[in-house]
């Protein structure tokens, strides 16, 4: 991807050469990849070429086999699960599904990091989310449980949860799957938002065409194991690599290999 | 082996080296389960010991805790009264019809039935069938709603906002099930005693005054009923959350674990009660 696929210079996350494979067919295959600091990177790829297991590897909800991850300046991967403690303060993630807890209010879902990694007492916590809440419009939902809400009140209430903690680094995993239209582009404003206004870091694990190239300043494409191609979204778009252009034009048939499909 | 003009020998050791690595990977697999519900265990521990120091102890005892642990005291304790009642209700009358069935045709005397019935019933059988219907009633739902936590990864949203899992999970479980495996095998002891004095009565004419006889039981024995209920209930949220959370998948993967939690339990009670009866009556020269 020449001029367009050289990582910037600083990297304020990298992955080198990791490699993971759950104990089956290996997942990746030593990839390599970097984000500037302010940067907001889409990761794309088929369903199984361990987009999320990248994003989840750089917070340790997942251990790598081998490589190294590096985030600000110092190695993360081979830090203990309480020494991540710190490091998920500065680091949020939204995650797929909304993952609010049942049995907590949305006030107390948002309350929760405040209190664990903000130091925050219960009351000023509650205060504080229900401020947090009033940001991404659910405000008059702070006290209902999430079991009650749609998908994208519940998706909302989780980015209001992941962004308490004012983090440096948002780790999205498809935040527009299964939200209309209208609630998927706002959410990629808010992306855009993050990035431009508070200079956080955006990953974004996505399939959504329109995000992808609304939204980011660069591309990784998985393929298998490794970034097959990093680029901006119109370089991407041009690329003449069949797989990519395949990928990108959603074609079924062509010579990329999708696993189990 | 690898000759090409030994099809047969290539075939056969294709097998068995096949045999010898699944061997080799179900005692590696054992062996770090094993190490995975120690870890579990120890964290447990350490959760608890951390709240009584007061530094999470102000998070658990708010809205993961205070509330969290009367959800679990009402839901291993509260729920399970009438499951454990009726249950242990029922074998007391069975066993005790059983023992004056055959006492009849034997000697034909009751008066020791009672006495000897209650000191069965508190150092063994009120604390173990208690353990054991909590390992199934109570096991799978902690097993099912720490599994789904885990496979929807809130157990992951947890871990990213600052929480340990077990913490927030297991130690609630724990301390409610300690406590509630404590009242229940007293109810449930309590229960069965009076079935089977009911039932001698009823079928066997023995007189409740010789049944409800309490000159034999001793402290040792009342020892033994704490020290079980006690071991039982810090078991089986142990052994349940540590199948929870090693669920994969989807909803299969969330009913395995259950079906596991159900199983190890269970199994955990059986061997923890030999242990403990094994050490009483090695400690106390067999006179128990």
């Amino acid at each position: 991807m020449s001029a367009a696929a050289t990582p910037p210079p600083g990297a304020y996350v990298e992955w080198r050469g990791v490699h993971t494979a759950f104990g089956g067919p290996p997942v990746l295959r030593g990839l390599d990849l970097a984000v500037a600091r302010g940067e907001v990177m889409f990761i794309i790829g088929a369903s199984g070429a361990g987009k999320s297991v990248t994003i989840k590897h750089l917070v340790g909800l997942l251990p790598i086999d081998a490589g190294e991850i590096w985030f600000a300046g110092a190695r993360i991967d081979q830090l203990p699960e309480r020494a991540f403690a710190p490091l998920r303060k500065r680091i949020g993630m939204v995650f797929q599904s909304a993952t609010l807890f049942d049995s907590m209010t949305l006030a107390e879902n948002v309350a929760l990091p405040l209190r664990k990694h903000g130091g925050l007492g219960h009351r000023a916590a509650l205060e504080d989310a229900r401020g947090r809440l009033a940001q991404v419009g659910m405000a008059e939902h702070a006290d209902r449980y999430p079991a009650e809400l749609s998908d994208g009140m519940r998706k909302r209430a989780a980015i209001a949860r992941t962004l308490a903690l004012s983090p440096e680094v948002v780790l999205f995993d498809e935040p527009t799957t299964g939200l209309d239209p209208i609630s998927a582009r706002r959410i990629d404003r808010l992306v855009r938002e993050l990035a431009e206004r508070l200079g956080v870091t955006a990953i974004v694990v996505s399939h959504d065409l329109p995000s992808i190239f609304g939204v980011a300043d660069r591309v990784a494409f998985l393929y298998q194991g490794v970034a097959h191609a990093v680029a901006t979204p119109a370089a991407l778009r041009a690329s003449p690599d069949p797989v990519v252009q395949q990928f990108v034009t959603g074609r079924s048939s062509g010579p990329m290999e999708t696993p189990g499909f | 082996m690898s000759t090409s003009d030994a099809p047969d020998d290539h075939a056969h050791a294709a097998p068995a080296g096949g045999r010898i690595a699944r061997l080799g990977a179900a005692a590696l697999g054992a062996a770090r389960a094993t190490a995975e519900l120690w870890r579990v265990y120890v964290g447990t521990i350490a959760g608890i010991v951390r709240m009584l120091r007061g530094r999470r102890g102000r998070i658990v005892s708010r809205s993961a805790g205070r509330g969290e642990l009367w959800r679990q005291l009402h839901a291993i304790g509260n729920r399970s009264v009438v499951f454990v009642a009726v249950t242990l209700g029922f074998i007391g009358m069975v066993m005790t019809y059983q023992a004056c069935l055959q006492l009849g045709r034997v000697t034909g005397d009751y008066s020791q039935i009672g006495s000897q019935f209650l000191r069965l019933t508190v150092s063994d059988f009120g604390p173990t069938l208690t353990g054991l219907m909590l390992a199934t009633r109570v096991g799978a739902g902690i097993a099912a709603e720490i599994g789904s936590m885990k496979v929807t990864e809130q157990i992951d949203a947890l871990r990213m906002s600052g929480v340990l899992p077990i913490d927030h999970l297991i130690v609630p479980r724990f301390l409610a099930s300690l406590v509630m495996t404590l009242m229940l095998s007293t109810l449930g002891a309590a229960i069965m005693y009076a079935a089977g004095g009911l039932t001698a009565q009823a079928s066997f004419g023995v007189n409740p005054h010789t049944f409800f006889d309490l000159s034999l039981l001793r402290g040792r024995h009342v020892a033994m009923f704490v020290v079980k209920a006690a071991v039982f209930g810090a078991a089986i949220p142990v052994v349940a959350g540590f199948c929870g959370l090693r669920a994969r998948g989807s909803s299969e993967g969330v009913g395995r674990a259950t079906t596991a939690a159900v199983i190890g339990g269970s199994f955990a009670v059986i061997v923890l009660d030999f242990a403990i009866s094994a050490t009483a009556l090695f400690v106390t020269g067999g006179d128990l």
